[in-house]
C-alpha cells in the first residue's frame, strides 16, 4: 500500500500543531526536560564516576519515557473517537495506513522536539568535561529509536478507547511491559501472559467476531501452563522484548544491527497493529 | 423498491440488501433503495431507525455485514474504490464532528490538503465560506462556536471540493428556525446540480427539500419512492405514522 506524502504531511502537521498549540503540551515537554536533567545530574553517581557521559540518564530514560510518551500519544485516536472526528477523517480520501503514519509521525515529532531541548544535558556535559561526540550521537539515536517504539505502543493503547485517561494507562502499561521484561523471570513471564491473553482476544475477535474475553482467558491460561510447566524458552522469548537491554549498546557507543532492528521492527509491528485496530470499525 | 422516475439520470447511490449486525443486535435488515442522479432524496425515520448506519456504510466508514453499497459505481467497502468515491462525495456526519482546537479556516485548509486541492484551495475556501455564511467566525476556535455555526462549518467542509454527491446526516439538527430555513435553501440550490441524500426525522423537512423519499423504521425499509407517491394516500405525516405502525417492508 503506497502512502501519499502530502496527505501524511497534512496529518503530521495537524498533530504537531494540535500538541504544540496547547499549553498542556508545553507542560509535558517541560516535565520531560526537568525529569531527564534530574536523572542525569541530580544523582551522586554522576559526580563520583567523574565521566562525561549520560550513563545515569540511560538507566532512567526507559522509565521516564514510559510516562512521557503515553502522555503525548493518549489523545491521538481516543480524542478522535470521543469527538466523532474519526468519522470525518476516515471518510476523506485518506487510507487507514496514512492516518496511522501521519499521527505516528506527528507524535514522534513532539517527542523529537522534547529530545532536542534535552540536548541541554549534553551542553552541560560539555561545560563540565569533554563528552565523546560519537557516544553522544549513539546515545541520542538510542533515545530516539526507543521513543519511536514507545510512541507506536502508546498509539496502540489510544486505539482501544475513547477516553484519554484510559488511553494513557493502556499506553503506559504497554511501555511498562517493554521496560520490565527481562528484569526478572517473573516479570518476563507476566509480560508473556499479557501478550498471550491479548493474542487470544484478538484471534477470537478476528476469527469469530466475539468471545474476546474467553480468548484472553485461554491465552493467559496457556501462558500460565508454559510458565509453570517450566518450558525453557517461555521466559527467554519474552525477556528478549526488553527495551532497556536493547538500548544498552547505544549507551555504550555501539550501533548493533540487532538492536536497531528490534526498535524499528517493534515500531513497525505496533503501527501495523494500529492499522488493524483502526479497521475494526468494520467488524 | 426504487425511485421509479426513469426520466431522471442514472443510479448514483445504490443500497442492495444492506444489513448491519452488532453481536445479537441487527441495526439494519436487508435495506435496498436507489437514488438517481440529480435527485434530492430524504432519508426519513425515527431516531435509531438505521439512517446513520446506512449513511456510514454508503460513505465507507462502516462495512455492511451483508449486502452491497454503491456510490457513483464505486464500492465503498473496497479501500481503493472508497478513495476514488470520496473524492467525488461530500459527507456531513451526524452532529457535524469537527476538531475543537482548530479554527474553521484551519479545518477547511486541512481538508483541502487531504483532498489535494493545491492551488485551488483559496478559491474553494472562499466559495464555501460564502455559501455557508461563515465569514464572521473563520478565525475563532471551533470549540467556541455555536451549534449552528459548527453545523455550517461541517457543511462547508463537505462542499469544499464541489462534489457530485452529498450525503448529509441530519443537516438541520440543532439549528434555530432561521438557520434551518437557510440550510434548506442551500440544499435546494445545491440540489439543482448535485445528487443529495439527507437524513432527517423532521417530517416537514421532507416536503421542504426532497423529491424522493426513503422511509426506514427499526432497521427495515418501509417505503422508497417519490414524494408524490408517498403523499398519494394522505399527508406525509399520516403516511409516515401509518408506515411506522405497520413496520413492514413495502415497495413503492
Amino acid at each position: 500500500m503506497s502512502s501519499r506524502v502530502p496527505v501524511v504531511g497534512a496529518l503530521f502537521r495537524k498533530e504537531l500543531r494540535s500538541f504544540l498549540g496547547n499549553p498542556t503540551g508545553y507542560v509535558f515537554l517541560t516535565l520531560f526536560i526537568v525529569a531527564s536533567a534530574s536523572a542525569a545530574f541530580l544523582t551522586d553517581t554522576f559526580f563520583s564516576r567523574n565521566l562525561a557521559d549520560l550513563a545515569t540518564l540511560n538507566q532512567w530514560m526507559p522509565a521516564i519515557l514510559m510516562f512521557f510518551v503515553p502522555a503525548v500519544t493518549m489523545g491521538l485516536w481516543a480524542d478522535e473517537r470521543r469527538s466523532g472526528t474519526d468519522e470525518l477523517l476516515l471518510t476523506l480520501p485518506v487510507r487507514d495506513g496514512e492516518v496511522v503514519l501521519g499521527k505516528f509521525l506527528g507524535a514522534l515529532g513532539v517527542y523529537t522536539v522534547g529530545l532536542v531541548f534535552s540536548l541541554a544535558n549534553v551542553a552541560m556535559l560539555a561545560y563540565l568535561g569533554d563528552p565523546d561526540t560519537g557516544l553522544m550521537f549513539s546515545t541520542y539515536l538510542g533515545y530516539w529509536l526507543m521513543g519511536a517504539l514507545f510512541v507506536a505502543v502508546g498509539m496502540v493503547g489510544s486505539m482501544f478507547t475513547g477516553n484519554t485517561t484510559v488511553a494513557f494507562i493502556l499506553g503506559a502499561l504497554g511501555c511498562a511491559g517493554l521496560v520490565v521484561a527481562g528484569m526478572a523471570p517473573w516479570a518476563s513471564a507476566l509480560v508473556g501472559l499479557v501478550l498471550l491473553a491479548a493474542l487470544g482476544a484478538l484471534m477470537c475477535n478476528v476469527l469469530l467476531g466475539r468471545f474476546a474475553a474467553i480468548g484472553a482467558l485461554v491465552g493467559a491460561l496457556a501462558g500460565v501452563g508454559l510458565w509453570l510447566g517450566g518450558v525453557p524458552w517461555f521466559i527467554d522469548v519474552f525477556g528478549a522484548l526488553s527495551a532497556p537491554a536493547h538500548f544498552a549498546s547505544f549507551g555504550e557507543g555501539l550501533l548493533r544491527l540487532g538492536d536497531i532492528l528490534y526498535f524499528v521492527g517493534g515500531t513497525v509491528v505496533a503501527l501495523y497493529m494500529c492499522t488493524i485496530l483502526i479497521s475494526r470499525r468494520h467488524w | 423498491m426504487t425511485t421509479q422516475d426513469s426520466n431522471r439520470g442514472s443510479v448514483t447511490i445504490r443500497a442492495e440488501n444492506l444489513s448491519k449486525i452488532y453481536g445479537d443486535f441487527a441495526a439494519l435488515h436487508s435495506v435496498s433503495f436507489e437514488v438517481r442522479r440529480g435527485t434530492v432524496a430524504a432519508f426519513l425515520g425515527p431516531n435509531g431507525a438505521g439512517k446513520s448506519t446506512t449513511m456510514k456504510i454508503l460513505t465507507g466508514y462502516l462495512a455492511p455485514t451483508t449486502g452491497r453499497a454503491q456510490v457513483l459505481g464505486f464500492d465503498p467497502s473496497d479501500p481503493d474504490q472508497r478513495i476514488e468515491m470520496s473524492r467525488r462525495l461530500g459527507y456531513l456526519p451526524e452532529n457535524g464532528p469537527l476538531y475543537a482546537d482548530m479554527t474553521p479556516r484551519e479545518t477547511l485548509e486541512f481538508v483541502a490538503q487531504i483532498r489535494g486541492l493545491g492551488a485551488g484551495t483559496r478559491s474553494a475556501v472562499d466559495r464555501v465560506v460564502s455559501q455557508c455564511a461563515i465569514e464572521q467566525v473563520m478565525s475563532k476556535p471551533i470549540a467556541k462556536l455555536s451549534k449552528g455555526y459548527r453545523q455550517r462549518v461541517g457543511m462547508a467542509q463537505a462542499l469544499l471540493h464541489d462534489p457530485e454527491v452529498l450525503i448529509l446526516d441530519e443537516p438541520t439538527s440543532g439549528l434555530d428556525p432561521l438557520q434551518i430555513r437557510e440550510v434548506r435553501q442551500l440544499i435546494r440550490e445545491l440540489g439543482r446540480s448535485k445528487t443529495i441524500l439527507l437524513s432527517t426525522h423532521i417530517l416537514s423537512e421532507v416536503e421542504a427539500v426532497a423529491s424522493e423519499v426513503i422511509v426506514v423504521g427499526e432497521g427495515r425499509l418501509a417505503f422508497a419512492g417519490s414524494l408524490d407517491q408517498l403523499r398519494a394516500g394522505g399527508t406525509v405525516e399520516e403516511r409516515f405514522y401509518a408506515l411506522m405502525d405497520r413496520k413492514k417492508p413495502e415497495a413503492a
